[in-house]
């Protein structure tokens, strides 16, 4: 070990030892006359495969490394540096860095440590796995590509496919002896098929599968959702524009409400670019049967984090009863806004953003829960079964509550399919939400949330018919 | 204050450790071994109303090692550019390969070349950028303006970033080059509502390589461009859905070039077999009307370049002339894999990516027509004065928000529409592209794709489709 590598401050191959990291901390801080401050740190080591037609496509593997100090000054002001350098030269920069920045805290709206930075954390069930040698990774993955282009002789490429394993670490630590360390290995598998006829436009489909190592992936699975979403939109046509009843697939419906998460958001709420205010709890923003919850701990959530950014222990939270806004997502700093306790689900910085884990979105127990029976198939007036949603960050329009979004999907006639060539939906998000007919089915466990499929009354569709 | 960068720089001494590296590569069985070294300097500010909300200092290092034998390749990323950290993240690229580390005689190695140097007068460049002071009192000069000039304002922002690189580019075949770069972005955005009314909207303005920019910046006229355009969006209808012909504005509008049909012009997409255009080289693709250009030399401009990310200067390469199709843009392994002379388009967010073909200032050239006589030529239609995002499927099926947008009738813009989205597909679009005026502007902007995030300029002048899908209510 060569003498840069061995002044590295708490990190090496073997991850990040907090106990290190924090006395190099204090001595650095007691030297700048520092008295406050908090830490969060995180490294990770990613392999990664793609291929293409039975060869390697390309092979990465990455070491990263990563801080973020927060440095109070003696007028109670906050600043903040990132860095990738952990070394002690790095750490002592960022430390000046951010204290030099405290210079132009915002003297309005000040973080503070969190008051449930030593709360208990829940535990979490997550398996540690060895990593695989990336050689395996890549027979696995060309496995996974021979037998998805073996499904249908119209699937000529997987353009879009990688198989990838991590391992990670996270920190946060603080001057009041907060310590919070987690370690997790994840993997992850993506396979998305372009399928084209003589004469007929390419279609595509795909499929994504998550689990802690990459021995645990359901690659058949995926490989047969990826085939069948594809496949299945082989045979296509246009459709006419005009106002229909929509289906939402599990993951659609997850996707279209995470897009408007800031309804939920008391950031968003406090910077005033929320549809909600302060006064919006308690009041109706969807139909009567509608339950929201965020609950980063259920057991369906891949690489689930036991805390936040300012070490707030994760946990469940019900946004929305009844149709009802019942609580709001939180830093430190809005919870304090608002007279609450923080959520769990803050980031790190001078200005604390907020987001949401992940959804769990059901029938309000005790509700009629909408309409009942309701079967897609069984429907004799056309209806559109939205299977994925595109273009979230273009066609969102999540301060005006306005959408537009390319969508794959089928028109639904008298219990015939028939995939839709190209099309979009478009709507209000406040009146998709009351506009809420009812569930279809069990709800689907997926990398975003759990949910069931969900229909929703008049949307405007509009096809190149 | 200004952040100075990690001290030390790549100096000399780095010549000696990169081709003990490079030799122990190629000494592997290597075919060709690259290194790409970073260091970087960031920072970000935030105005919200009359505050400063959010000062982000960042800073950081690290090296790409890429690893070629035959057309295939490993790619290894790390923190660590100790020795150690390297040589480890060598072997692991090697490792990819199925190639071990030896200490054989190099025969396809003979040492770097002469340094080609295009930091040597860049060196001040960050010393001479606006220290955060007076980069905060001119956000919040620029904020002071949008509450100046708009109405029923509930939200006002104001952001600026400044990145600056440092970057040393080392491969066995001798390239040895070492450039700066320095991007500074500014933004406005506010959201206008009154009942139920309401309208988000926001301008960026972007230069590479100009340490006074924000000195120069016109807070004034930048605030009451958007705030006019707020308020002409706020009490807009909501557009009805159809076929009909579009004029798309100059600047921003070149998005759309950029993303329906530029990326289908990168290797990258040739070698996923993902573009209909891999084998048209030579055929119309696109109305004659269409000239499209890619080039990483206009002064200042976003995407401009003084050597690509893998060592080699970047060139203007014209993509398309009179609707003819005349080449890809290509990286080093582009050119390994389909053949398409690199152009010096080897891009990549940082260290931690690979670099890949990608687009730097691209635009669609003037053409004869003045904008007014576009609109003229349209009896009913769309004018798209300022577009949002978008996105391309793997289809090659593009969609776009237009942020503000106005009716044509009988020749003549009439009232504004909000909500339209356009629809469509780059084959069957480039060839209904009609008529280009003369009034060609770039604007810039930002590209995710495979290579990550990276400074681009994007451009057109008005331009006129003849006919494409409108998505609305």
């Amino acid at each position: 070990m060569d003498s840069q590598s061995s002044s590295k401050m708490g990190a090496n191959s073997k991850g990040l030892n907090p106990i290190q990291i924090r006395d190099r901390l204090e001595q650095l801080a007691r030297g700048a006359g520092i008295n406050q401050w908090d830490l969060g740190a995180s490294c990770s080591t990613d392999t990664s495969v793609q291929v293409d037609r039975g060869e390697a496509k390309q092979m990465k593997g990455a070491q990263r490394s990563a801080i973020t100090v927060r440095v109070w000054n003696g007028d109670g002001l906050v600043g903040v540096t990132s860095t990738s350098d952990l070394s002690d030269p790095g750490l002592a920069k960022a430390l000046e860095g951010a204290r030099d920045a405290s210079a132009f805290g915002n003297a309005d709206e000040t973080p503070a440590f969190s008051p449930l930075a030593t709360a208990p954390l829940a535990t979490l069930e997550q398996p540690i796995h060895q990593p695989q040698s990336i050689l395996d990774l890549l027979a696995t993955l060309k496995d996974a590509e021979r037998q998805l282009l073996d499904r249908h002789q119209a699937i000529g490429t997987v353009p879009y496919n990688g198989l990838a394993q991590r391992s990670s670490e996270r920190l946060y630590l603080n001057s009041d002896g907060a310590s919070r360390h987690q370690r997790l290995t994840t993997a992850s598998l993506y396979l998305y098929a372009r399928a084209e006829e003589t004469g007929r436009k390419p279609r595509s489909g795909g499929a994504v599968r998550l689990a802690y190592g990459a021995s645990d992936l359901d690659i058949a699975g995926c490989i047969d959702e990826a085939a069948e979403r594809t496949i299945s939109h082989l045979d296509y046509a246009p459709i006419d524009t005009g106002h229909y009843t929509c289906v939402f697939s599990p993951e659609a419906f997850l996707d279209l409400v995470g897009a408007f998460s800031s309804l939920f958001n008391a950031r968003a709420i406090l910077d005033g670019v929320s549809l909600s205010s302060r006064e919006s709890l308690d009041h109706q923003l969807a139909a009567p049967f509608l339950s929201i919850h965020d609950n980063g701990l259920n057991p369906g959530n891949v690489g689930a984090s036991a805390f936040d950014g300012e070490g707030t222990p994760t946990k469940p939270l019900a946004l929305l009863e009844g149709g009802m806004i019942q609580n709001f997502l939180h830093s430190e700093a809005t919870a304090r806004a608002f007279g609450v306790a923080p959520t769990g689900h803050a980031g790190m910085g001078s200005k604390v953003s907020v987001g949401p884990d992940w959804f769990e979105i059901s029938a309000t127990p005790g509700s009629d829960g909408g309409q009942q029976g309701l079967n897609h198939l069984g429907e004799g007036s056309p209806l559109v079964l939205i299977e994925s949603l595109s273009a979230l960050h273009a066609g969102v329009k999540a301060s005006q509550g306005s959408f537009s979004l390319p969508f794959d999907g089928w028109l639904i006639q008298n219990g015939q399919r028939r995939s839709i060539e190209a099309a979009t939906v478009a709507g209000d998000i406040r009146t998709l939400l009351k506009g809420l007919v009812g569930f279809e089915g069990p709800a689907k466990v997926t990398p975003d949330g759990l949910c069931p499929h969900v229909w929703v009354d008049g949307l405007s569709i509009t096809g190149e018919a | 204050m200004v952040l100075s960068p990690l001290a030390g720089g790549f100096d000399t001494t780095w010549r000696s450790r990169l081709e003990s590296l490079l030799s122990s590569g190629c000494g592997s069985g290597a075919d060709l071994v690259e290194v790409f070294l970073e260091r970087t300097d960031h920072i970000g500010l935030l105005a919200e109303q009359d505050t400063i909300t959010s000062v982000s200092p960042a800073f950081g290092m690290g090296a790409g090692i890429r690893v070629f034998r035959g057309d295939r390749d490993g790619f290894v990323s790390t923190n660590d550019l100790s020795e150690a950290g390297l040589h480890h993240a060598l072997e692991q690229a090697l490792g990819m390969l199925g190639l071990a580390p030896t200490a054989s005689a190099v025969a396809n190695f003979e040492g770097l070349k002469i340094l080609r140097d295009f930091a040597a007068s860049k060196t001040d460049w960050l010393q001479r950028c606006p220290e955060i002071q007076e980069a905060t009192g001119t956000l919040l000069e620029g904020t002071g303006a949008l509450e100046r000039h708009g109405h029923h304002l509930q939200a006002r922002r104001g952001s600026y970033a400044r990145d600056w690189q440092e970057v040393l580019v080392a491969a066995s075949d001798g390239t040895f080059a070492r450039d700066i770069r320095l991007h500074q972005s500014l933004g406005l955005n506010v959201l206008a509502a009154d009942g139920d009314h309401r309208a988000g909207l926001g301008r960026r303005y972007g230069t590479s390589g100009r340490p006074d920019d924000l000195r120069e910046w016109d807070a004034e006229g930048s605030a009451q461009e958007v705030c006019s355009s707020a308020a002409t969006m706020l009490y807009a209808d909501y557009v009805e859905a159809g076929q009909m012909p579009a004029v798309l504005a100059n600047r921003f509008g070149g998005v759309i070039f950029h993303e329906a049909c530029g990326h289908l012009l990168e290797t990258t997409q040739v070698e996923r077999g993902t573009t209909p255009f891999a084998d048209k080289v030579g055929d119309v693709i696109a109305h004659e009307a269409v000239t499209a250009i890619d080039e990483g030399l206009s002064d200042g401009a976003f995407g401009s370049l003084s050597m690509d990310d893998e060592g080699m200067e970047p060139q203007r390469t014209v993509l398309i002339e009179n609707g003819v199709l005349k080449r890809f843009l290509s990286d080093r392994a582009g050119e390994l894999r389909t053949g398409h002379a690199r152009t010096g388009s080897g891009r990549r967010q940082g260290h931690s990516f690979a670099a890949a073909s990608r687009m730097r200032n691209t635009f669609i050239a003037a053409g004869p027509h003045s904008p007014e006589e576009l609109i003229a030529s349209v009896d009913q239609g769309l004018y798209c004065k300022s577009m949002g995002g978008g996105s391309v499927g793997p289809t090659g099926q593009f969609n776009f928000a237009v942020e503000e947008g106005y009716l044509i009738e009988n020749g003549k813009l009439t009232k504004p529409v909000k909500g339209a989205t356009l629809i469509g597909e780059a084959k069957e679009v480039m060839p209904r592209i009609s008529m280009c005026a003369n009034d060609l502007e770039l604007a810039a902007g930002f590209c995710g794709s495979v290579s990550g995030s990276i400074f681009v300029t994007v451009g057109q002048p008005h331009i006129k489709v003849d006919s494409i899908t409108v998505g609305g209510r």
